[in-house]
């Protein structure tokens, strides 16, 4: 147990630059702690996520990545986030098809003003991969 | 209505006789088709007019060498063909038309569509090193008696929508009592171009439909059963990688996709090379790198662009010089994935590629729901 609590897994979040982004940044006007290994990866639009990027960051050594835009109905792009969720979905099942832990994905929308959310979404996150341990791929030299 | 002409005789001559006709009443100015090579081995496409009708040409070849989607989406990409033109495809290959046409490769106008009950293919490899006239009579016997084709493709043998049902005039020969074939029109226009054609008309085609949904059933399930027990050998990242790892990055696969038709591709771009300090980074990060990297990034990454329009046609595994189970690969994962939306490839021309669409409420077990506050031990 003890090196688990020890394991800092390495997280990409990706933020489109509206709503994610403006999540960030109320959680920080708000002064809440999270997670700081976290590395935010900002997008213009959480539809212009391609699963590859997601792909890429898991097979280069990412042990999750996190996706989160502006609700459903509020897409800076009018219909961005409802792309990225048929895109997400489609990497989802395909990891799931061959086993490939598709639970290290999550995709959960934030508000530009849900401070609490953005920090709860990065903590719960963090705490699940911790649970989940290190992506198997990130160590496969034959990839 | 005329529901469908049944024509007594051999079935490829028949054919090309309905053909031959039509082009002679000006009905069409060209046909789209196979024919064979004249060393015999192999089939290329070939575009021929009233005068240029080859002896070779073959409307139903036991291999597929180009995809035929390839070849009318070659001819069409950059406006429509100007008179009639008639392509002989089978039925994956008509699949792949229609999404095609979906994502604007592909341009209908004026193309008169014909397919036909497929038996199934030869791998490629097997027919060009085999003894292509004994794989041709198999061949022919099973189109005739529409027998299981022994030695075919393994996409082929699972396949489930292996009736031309959807097409301008589909080649009935399921069903049928051998020495013959129905034409079925699927569409105004092939019903125009079926009219006076010798041959005798049939109002019912129960026979027809109730052999085509008995053998769907059939295959549909023995489809599910190969992909589930073939799914059992590549899950996991061990056996994933197990499986890919012959592969020699070629990207032969993705070059002869039909469906893959992005004219620069990111597998093959430079966003992913990278200099010689980065590449040695990585290699430290995993404890060594195999080389060329990103193998299982660009199958992965593949599918996420292309399974769902995946109509199982099998030209990838045809073009793999490694023995890749690409094909098997793609079939599972098209099948999960299209799973997802109900969406089927090629059914219609009317539902949309859903990457194209999006409803306002979907998906809900693919986000992670926010539940409650998550408070943090401090």
């Amino acid at each position: 147990m003890d090196e688990k609590k020890e394991f800092t897994p390495s997280i990409i979040y990706g933020l489109c630059s509206w709503c994610g982004t403006g999540g960030s940044e109320t959680a920080g006007a708000m002064h809440l702690q999270y997670a700081e290994n976290i590395r935010p990866f900002r997008v213009p639009c959480t539809g212009a996520i391609d699963p590859v990027y997601i792909l890429r960051a898991l097979i280069e050594g990412a042990d999750g990545f996190a996706v989160s835009g502006c609700h459903p109905g509020d897409c800076h792009f009018d219909s961005g986030n409802y792309r990225a969720r048929r895109r997400t979905a489609v990497l989802k099942s395909l990891l799931d098809t061959f086993g490939l832990d598709s639970e290290r994905v999550w995709l959960r929308w934030v508000g530009h003003g849900e401070g609490k959310r953005f920090a709860d979404t990065v903590n719960e996150f963090n705490d699940h991969i911790k649970e989940m341990g290190g992506n198997p791929l990130a160590k496969r030299r034959d990839t | 209505m005329n529901k469908g002409l049944w024509i007594e005789g051999p079935i490829k001559k028949g054919i090309l006789d309905f053909l031959n006709g039509l082009l002679a009443d000006q009905k069409i100015k060209a046909v789209l088709m196979p024919a064979k090579n004249k060393g015999g081995d192999s089939y290329a496409w070939f575009l021929m007019e009233k005068n240029g009708m080859l002896d070779s040409a073959d409307p139903a070849p036991p291999v597929m060498t180009t995809q035929g989607a390839n070849v009318v989406s070659y001819l069409t990409k950059k406006g429509p063909v100007w008179e009639k033109t008639a392509v002989l495809l089978r039925p994956c290959e008509y699949r792949a038309v229609i999404e095609l046409a979906k994502i604007k490769q592909v341009d209908l106008t004026n193309l008169v569509l014909i397919s036909f009950d497929c038996p199934g293919a030869f791998p490629l490899e097997k027919y060009i090193n085999g003894d292509p006239k004994k794989l041709d009579e198999i061949f022919d016997t099973c189109l005739e008696k529409q027998t299981e084709l022994e030695g075919a493709r393994n996409v082929c043998t699972i396949c489930h929508r292996f009736s031309g049902t959807g097409a301008d005039i589909e080649i009935g020969l399921i069903g049928g009592k051998g020495e013959g074939f129905w034409l079925v029109p699927g569409s105004r226009q092939g019903e125009e171009l079926i009219e006076g054609v010798a041959g005798s008309k049939t109002d019912n085609l129960d026979v027809r439909e109730n052999a085509i949904s008995e053998r769907t059933i059939l295959q549909e399930t023995k489809r599910n059963n190969m992909l589930d027990s073939f799914q059992e050998t590549v899950m996991g990242p061990e056996n994933l990688l197990n499986t890919l790892s012959s592969c020699i990055n070629c990207h032969n696969c993705s070059r002869v996709c039909p469906i893959c038709f992005c004219r620069e591709c990111y597998f093959d771009s430079k966003a992913l090379s990278s200099e010689a300090d980065n590449i040695l980074q990585r290699a430290q990060r995993k404890g060594g790198l195999r080389l060329p990297p990103d193998l299982l990034l660009f199958h992965l990454g593949r599918m996420t662009h292309m399974s769902l329009s995946c109509v199982s046609c099998g030209a990838c595994e045809d073009a793999c010089p490694a023995d890749v189970p690409v094909s098997m690969l793609f079939a599972l994962a098209g099948r999960n994935t299209q799973a997802v939306f109900e969406y089927e490839p090629g059914r219609s021309q009317d539902e949309a590629v859903p990457h194209t669409v999006f409803k306002f409420e979907e998906l809900k077990d693919f986000e992670t729901p926010y539940i409650k506050e998550y408070s943090k031990e401090q």
